[in-house]
């Protein structure tokens, strides 16, 4: 309640800055208070730490990979929903769509590149966040059920892939869903359940695209959504990103932050840079437990304002850049519209599944299957095989030389089998030299 | 780190401007901006100049409703003077669309008038292309999988050559003139006339059904092939049916480029719809069972119930249901199917009665389909058959072979005659010596005699007398096997089967079969096997009960023990079969052949 009786000239000359300061509570920061209340008073910010850890920023140890995966999943959304605009998934209509936005859509060929290499890229990033994650050993405790999360984050980034493969109904689409799901036709039991299930129908067709349609662009994302908010949550919760022993138990500093108490009634909201501080609190003694890390700060961190904002937003030009300038020069596949009488040979998955069809080729139930299913449950049980808790935080770890070993020769075998799949195998699977 | 931030900032920066301007400079602007200066430089009041002088370049958009499914057209964006005389002598694309009194444009007062306004029928009515495309290759549908270039003008990137060389010219937008012009005389569109009656002069209608046009039911419907094939299919397939598709059975015919030409055009024109047709015609049309005779099946059918004795009704019958466009009667050749010339002193009523109703029931893999008609039909044409039985006239063997064998067996005797493809089994090799000069030449002439059961080789017995044929095998000996008769050793073989036929027998039989048969021969033993793509002859089907049945088992006998001379088959005695494990195969063999008998 101010003393002076309203005006409404003051009001009018003070209204920019008004609006200013109620979107964004902060000036900018220019103290280590304000760097601090920056973080936690937005909503955008808050997920962040107030502090982070220089280990943590370092572009050699993260290289960024899961901010990448993140952000390339932005990028997704927000093409994938501009694409929806244009798209109708019938197999009448489909293809056509796909030549408008080749030819008469403003921006659409942009779009549909960005799309496609974009989902390309998040598949590649995803995995190799899941390499980098687990030779620096981080899925050790607390972490381990966030490394489950992550296994599961990439599967489903694999189906979103895979669903969206099927949308231009074209030769590449419509054959590299048919060999997809006969692979997982194969399984026991449910195997010709769940193809079905996904197709609607005994083979690919109106059904099964209406179904990809749904899952691609509702169902999926909104599960891939949800994971990845668990998964972030779970970084802080388990006190960010993991650091090698040595600093994980650092001598423990009472480190004071402050907060304000409500100054009036009527500001309701924590509005820090406007107030004074009335009272200092130490964060040490308002919570206490086994999972908040908040009092185990360590000496070698900085404020998240500016530094891992900065970190983030050149990642985030990065990836976009990356994207751009690849959809500039390489326009995203498309073949003859579908023709069920003519599969080409050889029909081939997408790639990141030509592995897959390549242990397929020498037996179905094992290479499409069996084997693949024990590598997931192998990696969904990691954490809970490999108790150890040296080597966290490093790269190769000289302690961790077996489970690195073990690891390295899984995903070279899966790149090799990929790459024998992709450029060496030609008409009835044969085996063709692509030079 | 700033600058790091700074660079890439940049990059996306300048990435965002250049996708800008690539999506916003177009060359229509340019075409516009040579317009307003062209149009300017001859206005003839300061007031036009000066309106020309505020104009700037924007999409030129025509929506056309009133014609056809409605859409959006803008090629006026380039063409912007098309509707404008004074640039009649312009350069593409600032030029006025010619005015043609033939299309039913008007001269009156000093100007032109359309009949065909662009506001009212768009463009793509008449030219195909892309309306909603803003530059030459999307508009003109350049890009390889847009489905409607422009007629006569585009000529897609991966069209081959040779074909589109041909493709070239006003004409074919004929096809698209007729969408609304269905008169059969309509002047404008002479080349769907020509096409239309090819289709029946060649036979088309025989296996190709259209809906309103004619009924076949062997080869696919063409009823919307114009909206489903481009002009270099459509000439393409015409010119050799297996280029596109390698297992096609329609014939190769010999037309002249003129003719190929109006048959694309009439089969361009084949879309299903047309823009000028009302939903109610529409249905009318897709309800109507009704099938419009043309002029040349009305005749025949008139003369069909015209007929008086069976026997010409089945020769008329052989006309209307368009046999010819596979097989050959005189001098009508179709290319493809045996020769009907002869066909009464080669087989018999009941013969024809059977291969009428089911053609693999004597022939099994004969690719003749199986007709629905009515057994009247099948008796009249029968009984038409059953009177080719005119003497041949004398003849030289040279002349013999170059009449009766050479449309099968080549003209260079190597088994591949003008229709070999279509025949399974295939003709003989002649020429393979190592086959010939080994055969006891008692066998082959009893082939040429008896003809070969279950394959297309017919009994020539009742055609040519007992010289004749010796002549005619002296004549393939001398021109093609050019060799020799081998003596072959006396092999000891048993005239019957000394291995009783019984389950047991059979069962051992087959288990051999599966270990060493199945790689040629096919585990279904119909000579399909995996390595049979890399053999000729092909493996025999061993299914084909009237072949099995037509061979003593001493032959069968001979074959797999000693193998067979000139083919794949080795002697399996070198393999290690015994006589007891020949007798085995052969009663499975028998097994397999007994049900149809």
């Amino acid at each position: 309640m101010s003393k002076e009786p309203n005006s409404i000239g003051k009001s009018v000359m003070e209204l920019p800055a008004n609006i200013v300061r109620s979107v964004f509570r902060n000036p900018l920061p220019s103290s280590d208070r304000g760097r601090a209340a920056t973080s936690f008073t937005n909503f955008f910010l808050h997920i962040q730490p107030v502090r982070v850890s220089r280990q943590a920023l370092r572009p050699s140890y993260t290289m960024g990979l899961g901010l990448i995966s993140f952000f390339l999943f932005v990028i997704l959304t927000a093409t994938g929903v501009l694409l929806m605009f244009y798209y109708v998934p019938s197999t009448t209509q489909a293809y056509e769509r796909m030549l408008d936005l080749r030819s008469s859509v403003a921006f659409g060929v942009i779009l549909r590149n960005m799309h496609r290499w974009a989902a390309h890229g998040m598949v590649a990033c995803v995995f190799l966040h899941m390499c980098r994650v687990f030779f620096t050993g981080s899925y050790k405790p607390p972490r381990e059920f966030n490394w489950v999360i992550g296994v599961c984050l990439f599967g489903l980034t694999l189906l979103s892939s895979f669903t969206g493969y099927l949308l231009p109904w074209d030769q590449l689409a419509f054959w590299a869903i048919t060999v997809g799901t006969s692979i997982a036709g194969y399984a026991p039991f449910v195997g010709k359940a769940i193809k079905f299930i996904l197709l609607g129908d005994a083979t690919v067709g109106q059904e099964a695209l209406l179904r990809f349609y749904v899952l691609h662009v509702v169902v999926l994302p909104l599960i891939l959504t949800i994971f990845v908010a668990v998964h972030f949550w779970r970084i802080r919760k388990d006190g960010g990103l993991a650091k090698p022993e040595a600093e994980a138990a650092p001598k423990r500093i009472p480190v004071e932050v402050e907060i304000q108490e409500e100054p009036a009634p009527v500001m309701a909201t924590a509005s820090a840079a406007i107030v004074a501080p009335a009272r200092r609190f130490t964060i040490q003694g308002l919570v206490r437990g086994p999972l908040v890390k908040v009092g185990k700060l360590e000496e070698d961190t900085v404020f998240s304002w500016p530094n891992l904002l900065v970190a983030e937003l050149f990642v985030l030009l990065l990836t976009i850049a990356g994207v751009m300038l690849v959809s500039f020069f390489f326009n995203a596949p498309l073949e003859q519209p579908v023709n069920v009488m003519h599969p080409p040979n050889p029909a081939k998955a997408p790639w990141y599944f030509l592995g897959l069809q390549e242990q397929v080729s020498y037996s179905a139930f094992w290479g499409g299957i069996g084997v693949p299913g024990i590598e997931v449950l192998l990696l969904l049980l990691i954490p809970y095989i490999d108790r150890g808790r040296e080597g966290v935080g490093r790269w190769f770890a000289r302690q961790r030389i077996l489970a690195n070993s073990v690891f390295l020769l899984f995903v070279l075998v899966n790149i090799y089998l990929i790459v024998i799949g992709t450029f060496f195998r030609g008409a009835n699977w044969q085996f063709v030299s692509p030079f | 780190m700033r600058l790091a931030l700074a660079v890439v900032s940049l990059v996306v920066l300048v990435g965002s401007g250049a996708l800008v301007y690539k999506e916003t400079q177009a060359t229509w602007q340019n075409h516009q901006k040579a317009y307003f200066a062209e149009a300017k430089a001859q206005a003839k009041t300061d007031a036009e100049r000066a309106s020309l002088d505020v104009k700037s370049p924007k999409i030129e958009q025509t929506i056309v409703t009133g014609f056809g499914a409605s859409r959006v057209e803008r090629c006026e964006s380039c063409h912007i003077a098309s509707d404008d005389p004074r640039f009649a002598s312009g350069k593409e694309p600032v030029r006025t669309h010619p005015y043609s009194a033939a299309m039913g444009d008007v001269y009156k007062d000093g100007h032109w008038e359309r009949k065909h306004k662009f506001s009212e029928f768009g463009c793509t009515s008449c030219h195909d292309g892309q309306g909603r495309g803003l530059t030459k290759a999307d508009a003109h549908g350049e890009d390889e999988y847009w489905p409607t270039p422009m007629l006569g003008y585009t000529v897609q990137a991966n069209w081959k050559r040779e074909i589109a060389g041909h493709l070239h010219g006003a004409d074919f937008m004929q096809a698209n003139c007729a969408q609304c012009h269905k008169e059969k005389n309509f002047a404008g569109t002479a080349l769907v006339a020509r096409g239309r009656e090819l289709f029946f002069k060649e036979g088309c209608f025989g296996c190709h059904r259209i809906q309103g046009v004619s009924s076949g039911t062997i080869g696919p419907d063409l009823t919307e092939v114009g909206k489903e094939r481009k002009l270099d299919y459509l000439w393409g397939h015409i010119v050799d049916p297996r280029a596109y598709t390698p297992t096609s059975v329609m014939p190769q015919f010999k037309l002249s480029d003129d003719d190929k030409k109006a048959l694309v055009i009439f089969l361009k024109s084949r879309r299903g719809t047309s823009p000028s047709e009302s939903p109610v015609e529409q249905y009318a049309r897709e309800t109507s069972t009704v099938t419009p005779v043309p002029d040349s099946v009305a005749e025949v059918q008139t003369a069909i119930t015209a007929a008086k004795t069976s026997v010409a009704r089945g020769e008329q019958l052989i006309n209307g249901y368009a046999c010819l466009s596979c097989h050959k009667l005189d001098d009508h050749d179709g290319g493809i199917s045996p020769d009907l010339t002869h066909e009464g002193l080669l087989r018999d009523p009941a013969w024809l009665m059977d291969h009428f109703r089911n053609p693999r029931s004597r022939i099994t893999d004969s690719n003749m389909p199986a007709f629905a008609l009515p057994e009247q039909d099948f008796q009249d044409m029968s009984a038409y058959l059953m009177t080719r039985t005119s003497a041949l006239p004398a003849m030289t063997p040279a002349q013999t072979y170059e009449s009766l064998c050479a449309r099968c067996h080549g003209e260079k005797g190597n088994g591949k005659g003008s229709n070999a493809i279509y025949l399974d089994p295939a003709p003989r090799d002649l020429t393979r010596a190592e086959f010939m000069a080994t055969k006891p030449r008692t066998r082959l002439v009893a082939s040429i005699q008896n003809g070969v059961s279950g394959t297309s080789m017919p009994p020539w017995g009742k055609t040519l007398t007992d010289a004749q044929i010796q002549g005619v095998l002296d004549y393939v000996w001398a021109q093609y096997v050019k060799e020799k008769p081998r003596q072959i050793k006396a092999r000891k073989l048993p005239d019957t089967n000394p291995v009783a036929m019984s389950a047991d027998s059979i069962h051992r039989g087959e288990t051999i079969f599966l270990q060493r048969c199945t790689g040629c021969h096919g585990r279904k033993a119909d000579g399909h096997g995996p390595n049979s793509i890399d053999i000729t002859p092909r493996p025999r089907n061993l299914t084909n009960a009237a072949f099995v049945q037509s061979v003593s088992d001493r032959r069968l006998f001979e074959s797999i023990e000693y193998g067979v001379d000139g083919t794949a088959m080795p002697s399996w005695i070198d393999y290690g079969l015994s006589q007891s494990d020949v007798g085995d195969i052969v009663n499975f063999i028998r097994s397999l052949n007994q049900s149809s008998k």
